[in-house]
């Protein structure tokens, strides 16, 4: 049930051609249903098939599932995603919201700045994937030769080459790709805020900390909310970078699901077993999904 | 009067002159831009890079500007990709616009319509599925219509993320469409969808061009889609990066090249749509 719209003080009733609404979304309804819906429900059948070899087989039940959940390489996939978007998203978070308090600070040429720090989040995250392959390349890379081989952490070779490093070294790349975005984000969000409450704070002589503390945080709170969400689906589902720099390796410690999913079917040919763990993911994503949508429309009024 | 006013300058940053304070933020931030920029600035040098100099341990700073990675690639053919990648993020944007304009307008005027919430989250859902999901059944699919290595092929499958992010997105543009406006465009005679197409179209235009380049941003950087449906007649500029690591090595400069051309129309669309990217790439949740 929709509900009661302040911001617009509800739209009135036209219910004398309520076939109208449906008539202009039917093209998008139709075409996602057909090129999303179909190829979706398409791969929850396979899921219930043996496809080995790329050959759709015999109903099997559930037995691609239950070998996924025995996969201790399914397990290994999932804990990489864990560690990867816990360690990522709260210190972009964390280093965004700094970043958005300094932005609002007199800043000289703001309208010039902001439009570098858009870069990263909009390049091609294959590209960001090759430029960092460059700079932490071993022995001449430049991050590799002038920071890590001078302060002794790795010599000689790529931090994507060690099995314990490999994954940290993943996670430097998304700060760095994405921590500008929260940056501009926050900022974005912080001009928006009603300007009376910290009027009110400043006649009561509450100080930057304070007002920070009880004033913007708390009105930021379902933004951050839904952005913390947005990126947390963003994280789990990257691919190109780590198809780039690592292939899930070495071995599988940097092997995310989608890079999982990807040897499954195109490694090891078992279309059943990756088609399961499509289903796994996606009916983790719809429950994301959720919460993100009933945020935003709840407590921000949004959509 | 002078803390409340320094407060709510700080906050909604009016610039006042003669402020140190100001001064060193705006060190800091430059600071900070030019060091997310390095790397990117970084891979072009590389481009330009004789070998000796690329591997050399000190990093040199210095050095003649080489075009010998330009000369290998122009015989291998990378410039069909540029095409290619010109081609399909062009055509999937413009099916993208045709198709959905009209249903984001749907969503975000009528608010009360049955099924909006579901149909809407339906939308968001097909946005936020990771492409892996979808991979195995579009690659089974194609193999047997014949759809693989055809730019319709990648159309079709650019539409499953750009198609519900351009919904999604511009109908929060919508949203800030003033409601009177089309009441008295119906006023003055005109039919409903006249109201839409000569009234509010007009209006929505930023908004369009805004979303609509931003999905073009989205299939020009896509790679796991080009990849695996494309093939030799189809393949991407992205897809060009991995076969230049080669059994005889990694081509280095090669692929900087294509890192270069890969990030001028990002760099270009960044300049003049940063009041929309925000609001864009929150998925509508901002407002730049």
């Amino acid at each position: 049930m929709p509900l009661p719209d302040p911001s617009t003080g509800g739209p009135p009733n036209h219910s004398d051609s309520s076939w109208y609404p449906y008539f202009l979304i039917a093209p998008t309804m139709i075409t996602l249903t057909v090129v999303a819906l179909l190829p979706f429900l398409y791969m929850a059948f396979i899921s219930l098939h043996d496809a080995r070899y790329g050959q759709v087989g015999d109903f099997v039940g559930l037995q691609n599932f239950t070998s996924l959940l025995s996969d201790a390489r399914f397990w290994n996939s999932m804990w990489v995603a864990f560690v990867f978007v816990s360690i990522a998203v709260p210190i972009e978070f964390m280093l965004g919201l700094i970043g958005a308090l300094f932005l609002s600070q007199n800043i000289r040429g703001r309208n010039i700045i902001i439009p570098f720090m858009f870069i990263p989040s909009m390049m091609a995250p294959i590209i960001v994937g090759l430029v960092w392959k460059m700079m932490l390349a071993g022995s001449w890379g430049f991050v590799s030769f002038n920071i890590l081989e001078r302060f002794n952490i790795l010599t000689g070779s790529s931090i994507f080459a060690s099995p314990d490093l490999a994954l940290y070294g993943i996670i430097f790349v998304d700060i760095w790709n994405w921590t500008p975005f929260m940056v501009l984000t926050f900022y974005a969000g912080m001009q928006a805020l009603p300007v009376n409450p910290y009027r009110a704070a400043a006649v009561d002589g509450a100080n930057q900390v304070q007002i920070f503390f009880r004033l913007t945080l708390p009105m930021l709170a379902p933004l951050l909310a839904v952005i913390g969400l947005l990126r947390l689906i963003d994280a789990f589902k990257v691919y190109d970078t780590i198809y780039i720099l690592t292939n899930g390796g070495p071995g599988t410690s940097t092997e995310s699901p989608s890079i999982l999913g990807y040897k499954y079917t195109f490694d090891f040919w078992d279309i059943g077993q990756a088609s399961a763990l499509a289903v796994v993911i996606w009916l983790l994503f719809f429950v994301f999904c959720n919460v993100f949508y009933q945020i935003a429309k709840r407590r921000l009024n949004l959509f | 009067m002078t803390s409340l006013e320094t407060d709510i300058t700080a906050l909604k940053s009016r610039p006042k002159r003669h402020d140190h304070h100001g001064l060193a933020s705006t060190a800091l931030v430059i600071g900070y831009v030019f060091l997310i920029l390095f790397p990117v600035m970084w891979m072009w040098s590389l481009a330009f890079k004789p070998e000796d100099v690329m591997f050399a341990r000190p990093t040199v700073w210095f050095f003649t500007p080489t075009f010998e990675h330009f000369q290998y690639m122009l015989p291998t053919g990378y410039h069909e990709h540029l095409l290619n990648s010109l081609i399909i993020s062009t055509l999937s944007t413009a099916l993208v616009v045709v198709i959905g304009t009209p249903a984001a307008y749907a969503f975000a005027r009528f608010r009360d319509m049955k099924f909006r919430d579901d149909l809407f989250l339906f939308v968001l859902a097909t946005r936020m599925a990771p492409p892996v999901c979808l991979i195995i059944p579009y690659y089974l699919i194609y193999a047997k219509i014949g759809l693989l290595d055809t730019y319709l092929g990648l159309t079709i499958a650019y539409l499953t993320f750009n198609l519900s992010f351009y919904v999604w997105v511009l109908s929060s543009f919508c949203r800030d469409l003033p409601l009177e406006l089309e009441e008295a465009a119906r006023m003055d005679g005109y039919s409903r969808i006249g109201a839409f197409s000569k009234v509010l179209l007009p209006l929505l235009r930023p908004g369009i061009t805004a979303t609509g380049v931003l999905c073009f941003i989205f299939a020009w950087n896509e790679f796991m889609f080009a990849f695996l449906l494309g093939g030799q007649n189809v393949k991407t500029l992205p897809v060009g990066i991995p076969s230049l690591i080669t059994t005889q090595g990694v081509r280095w400069g090669e692929m900087a090249i294509i890192g270069m051309v890969g990030t001028i129309p990002v760099m270009i669309v960044v300049f003049f749509l940063q009041r929309h990217i925000v609001r864009g790439l929150a998925m509508g949740a901002v407002k730049g």
